[in-house]
Order: structure tokens, then C-alpha cells, then sequence
């Protein structure tokens, strides 16, 4: 945090050439129909939704269970907004993309899954610590899901909300916006664990109670870490409705998002800033291939991917190539 | 002592566990720059003392009093920005980050306000216990003599009024217990704080102490100079037993 060594420099601006490069991957003549193309706005969606788990879990040592809701929440708040028209009344009518890649139905995405985190992480962070507090989320999921579906016309039932899919025209914008959220999302964690906050999310995870006697509010701290983590799922999940367009129980509330980014981030190397992102496009990858390749034992691939990088890489990807194991 | 000069103040603090009562009736005043020693047998409630002021525990009956304002109940965080820090028995520092690192976790947090400057109090208290030179070592790589100066530096960098320390010497050799007495001296000269110091190392205490305090078995039983202490009939009974017949 304070003391910066000359690795994270070199770190740093491999970040940054890698994000310039990946802008201008679109300029390559046939890039944006490519399957590469979709192969990396997924890497985006994941490493999102990896630095989202890992801002709660790796920097400030609560184990969310339940990102997939607020992934889930995000997604169905913006199909919702969207088919219900309740956010631009007329102005709709003529402009019928105004909806789509808007940043305001998206940032009421994350907002409206921040909001839940904070009304749920309230009771179960003040009571509830370690495994208990991981139980607790995960329950909470499952009670979002089961909402959802019994949610009658307004949430579609167990079929969901489907988005006009006929505004869809290329990939790119998704690319962008995920790109750009990416890189967003990485320079303010960075600039969070510089600051203040930082400091105390740090002291949290390290000891409760050193942290409390020595002026931290453990539970603001805990909690607001968790809505943090919250916004950003809901805001993937915001950009992955103007993906699928059909916004179901069954999809968006999948325990793969959340399970996903959890493996992406602890392979990559949790409480990195790093490598959440790192561990995003190599498990993806693996994930990707092993379906291709060999469809009906991919799981197994998958699994034994992660089984060995526990086994050789247990502190992840980037402490283990930084040299240097620090936080942020 | 003049009733405005007491900065904390238990009125007949009670703490019970179930059936077990581990603090009673325990009234205690403590003034501005004292060094006052508690002692006591294993299982006295020293420790508990502790976390009963530091809210950890809040007391089944009786009233804490901080600068004339009544403190039972109020939260951990909000104890220490009113000015009382502690160190723990058990040493807790946080040991994915640097020794600064930690004592800019009190200077920030910790000072309800007091502090202006956390950069410039953090590097004082880091001098104060001697651990300038180890400034950016994370403390998962510091001893634990280094990790008890540095709990200390932390408590310090929040610029409390009274500091509470839970067995600082646990576990340290003599020399290093010889440089903990020269810091807990220069911390109550250089930054005017009154030190309440749990301590086994009894003979310490006599040393360094002006007024010493005793517990056994959840009572205070003596509270006086160390001469007064050592020939106190109550104090010798606790630790050496009952003469017999």
C-alpha cells in the first residue's frame, strides 16, 4: 500500500499496455465476428465479476457466497427497467436503443444489488463470522432466486424477462464497455487499497479485533466492502443482459457466477489486484478449451485445473510470478 | 486525588459469566500520568478488567466512567477515539502489513480526531519503542519482543489519554524485557499517558510502579504503594496461601 517495490511498477504497466492492446484489438480487419472476440468479452465478464469477489473476500477476508444474486439482481434490474420502460417514459419511443448500453440503468443495476448487500450483509455481518457468514450468503442466494421466481408478471416467473433482442447489432460495444469496465473496476480497487479504506479492510481481514480496539468500525467496514462487491457484480450482470437478452432464474442466478470468479480469483491469486484479471482469462481459457476439445469430460478438466494449481500455485498466479507477496 | 483529575472511573463493576462471577464490585480510579500496576494470580480477572473497559465484555452491573462521562456499553472502535488504547496478552498485530503500516491503522483510526498529522505520528511512535529501522518489515517476519513494541507504537499513534497494557512482557528475555521498561518509561515521561500494566513479573511492577493494584479470585483486594502491597497480610495469602493455623 505505502511502499511501492520497482515488480508492481512492471506490473503496472503491463496493465496498462495489455488494456491499450486489447482496445485496439477491434481495428483488426474481421476481429469483431471472430470467436476470440466473444472468447475475451467473457474473460472481461469474468475478471469483473473475479475483482468484485476479491475486493470482499481477498482484500477484506469475508467469504461472499452469494455474488451470483447480485450478479443475478443487476442483470434482472436493467431487463426489467428495460421491458417495463420505468426509467426514460417517452423519450423511448424515440429512441428505442436508449436503454441498451445505457449507464444509467446499468449503474442502477449495481446499485440496486449494492442495496441488497447492505440490507442483507447487515444482520449476518454483525452476527456471523468465517464459514457462517459464507453459509449465510449462500442461503441468500437462494432465497433471491426463489423470489424471482415466484415473482409473477413483474419478474416473469421461472421463465424470466426477455429484452428487445432486436437492438443487437455487433459485439462491440459489449467488448468496450467490458473492457472498459475491466480497467475501471481494476484502477478503482487500486486506488481504493491505497486510500484510508484501504488500511482498514487490510486491519479487518488481518485481525477483528486489533481492528476494533484500535478505532476501526469493524461492520461499516465489512459491510461497505460488501456492497462494494455487490455493485460490481450487479453491474456485470447489468452488461451480460445486453448479451443474452433473456433474463431467466435459471441463468442469471447460476452458482457458476459465483463460483466461477471465486476459482478465477483464488488460481489467479486472491487479495492481488492483479490477479483476479490473470486468473480470469487462463481458467476461462482452460474452461473454454476443455469444452471444445473434449466436451463430455469437461468438468473434470476444469476440476483438475484448479486441483493443480493448489497444489503448485497455492498462493496463485500473481504472487507466485511477482515474487513479492503483498497485498494491492 | 481531586475528583476532576480522574480520567477513568469503575463504580462497583460486576462481570459474570453464567453462574461464574469473574469481576465484583470493583471500583477503581485512575488519574492524569499514572503507572499503576494490576496484579494477581491466574485467574484473577486481570484480563478480564481489560476487556470490560475496552467494551469487549460489557459489565453485568456497575458504571465505567471516562472523563466524567459514562462509558458502558459504548462500542470497541468509539472507546478508543475517546482516548483509552490497549495492547493484547495474546500479541495482536496485523501481519500482512508493514510495522508502519500497522501503527498508521491507530494514527488514522484510532485518534478520534486528536491526531492531525498521521504520518508524522506514526513515525514518532515508531521511534519511540526503537523500531525506525524495521519500518517497512512485514510483522509476519518480526519477533515477538518487536511485535510487542510495535502494539504499543500502534497504541501510542492514536494519542490516547489512557493506555492499557496486557502482559507486554510475556514471553520476552531479560534483555528485552529491560528494553520493554525503558519504552513503557519513555511512553509515560514523553507522551503524558496514564499506563494501567498487567503483569505477571511481579517484581517489574514494584520497580517501575508508583501505585499497584490486586486481584484475586474477581475482588480487588489491595490497592497502594508497592511498599504498602508487599507487606499487605491479604496480598501474601493470595499468592503464597494461607499460613497454616
Amino acid at each position: 500500500m505505502l511502499k511501492q517495490a520497482l515488480p508492481q511498477r512492471a506490473w503496472t504497466a503491463i496493465a496498462i499496455v495489455a488494456v491499450i492492446a486489447l482496445a485496439l484489438v477491434p481495428l483488426l480487419p474481421g476481429a469483431v465476428d471472430s470467436y476470440a472476440f466473444s472468447f475475451l468479452f467473457f474473460v472481461f465478464l469474468y475478471a469483473i465479476m473475479a475483482q468484485g469477489w476479491n475486493l470482499v473476500a481477498g482484500f477484506g477476508g469475508q467469504i461472499s457466497l452469494g455474488n451470483h444474486a447480485f450478479f443475478g439482481l443487476g442483470a434482472y434490474t436493467t431487463a426489467i427497467l428495460w421491458t417495463g420502460n420505468y426509467l426514460w417514459g417517452s423519450l423511448y419511443d424515440s429512441h428505442p436503443d436508449i436503454y441498451y448500453f445505457d449507464p444509467v440503468t446499468m449503474t442502477l443495476g449495481g446499485l440496486v444489488a449494492a442495496v441488497a448487500a447492505i440490507i442483507i450483509g447487515l444482520p449476518l455481518l454483525s452476527k456471523l463470522r468465517g464459514d457462517y457468514f459464507a453459509l449465510g450468503t449462500l442461503g441468500f442466494g437462494e432465497i433471491v432466486k426463489v423470489m424471482f421466481i415466484n415473482g409473477g408478471d413483474f419478474t416473469g416467473g421461472a421463465f424470466g424477462v426477455v429484452a428487445p433482442a432486436g437492438t443487437f447489432d455487433t459485439l462491440l460495444p459489449h467488448y468496450l464497455v467490458g473492457l472498459g469496465l475491466m480497467a475501471g473496476v481494476g484502477v478503482a480497487i487500486r486506488l481504493l487499497m491505497r486510500s484510508r479504506y484501504g488500511l482498514a479492510l487490510i486491519a479487518v481481514r488481518d485481525d477483528e479485533m486489533a481492528a476494533s480496539a484500535n478505532g476501526i468500525d469493524v461492520l461499516k467496514v465489512k459491510v461497505s466492502a460488501f456492497a462494494g462487491s455487490a455493485f460490481i457484480a450487479g453491474v456485470a450482470g447489468s452488461l451480460y443482459t445486453y448479451y443474452i437478452f433473456h433474463v431467466g432464474p435459471d441463468s442469471v442466478f447460476d452458482l457458476d457466477w459465483m463460483l466461477l470468479p471465486l476459482m478465477m480469483t483464488v488460481v489467479g491469486g486472491t487479495g492481488t489486484l492483479l490477479g483476479p484479471i490473470l486468473g480470469a482469462l487462463v481458467m476461462y481459457a482452460v474452461f473454454d478449451l476443455a469444452k471444445i476439445v473434449v466436451p463430455d469430460y469437461h468438468p473434470v478438466i476444469s476440476g483438475l485445473t484448479i486441483i493443480l494449481a493448489m497444489l503448485f500455485l497455492p498462493k496463485g498466479l500473481m504472487r507466485s510470478f511477482a515474487g513479492r507477496a503483498r497485498a494491492a | 486525588m481531586q475528583p476532576d483529575d480522574t480520567l477513568l472511573h469503575l463504580e462497583a463493576v460486576q462481570k459474570r459469566f453464567g453462574g461464574l462471577v469473574v469481576l465484583n464490585n470493583i471500583d477503581i480510579a485512575i488519574g492524569a500520568n499514572e503507572l499503576i500496576g494490576l496484579i494477581g494470580p491466574n485467574g484473577a480477572g486481570k484480563s478480564t478488567l481489560f476487556n470490560v473497559i475496552t467494551a469487549l465484555y460489557t459489565p453485568t452491573q456497575g458504571r465505567i466512567r471516562f472523563r466524567g462521562r459514562d462509558i458502558t456499553g459504548t462500542a470497541p472502535h468509539r472507546i478508543c477515539r475517546l482516548g483509552i488504547a490497549r495492547t493484547f496478552q495474546l500479541v495482536r498485530t496485523f501481519l500482512t502489513m508493514t510495522a508502519f503500516e500497522n501503527i498508521m491503522v491507530g494514527a488514522v483510526y484510532g485518534s478520534g480526531g486528536r491526531v492531525r498529522h498521521a504520518t508524522s505520528a506514526a513515525q514518532d511512535a515508531l521511534e519511540l519503542v526503537g523500531l525506525s529501522a524495521k519500518r517497512d518489515i512485514r510483522t509476519a517476519h518480526m519477533t515477538l519482543s518487536d511485535r510487542r513494541l510495535l502494539e504499543i507504537a500502534r497504541a501510542v499513534a492514536s494519542s490516547p489519554a489512557l493506555l492499557l497494557l496486557d502482559e507486554p512482557m510475556a514471553g520476552l528475555n531479560p534483555t528485552e524485557i529491560q528494553r520493554m521498561v525503558d519504552v513503557i518509561r519513555r511512553v509515560r515521561a514523553e507522551k503524558g499517558v496514564s499506563i494501567l500494566w498487567v503483569e505477571h513479573k511481579v517484581d517489574a511492577i514494584m520497580k517501575v510502579c508508583s501505585r499497584v493494584i490486586v486481584l484475586d479470585h474477581g475482588e480487588k483486594i489491595a490497592d497502594g504503594t508497592p511498599r504498602e502491597i508487599v507487606a499487605n497480610r491479604k496480598v501474601i495469602e493470595a499468592y503464597l496461601g494461607e499460613p497454616a493455623a
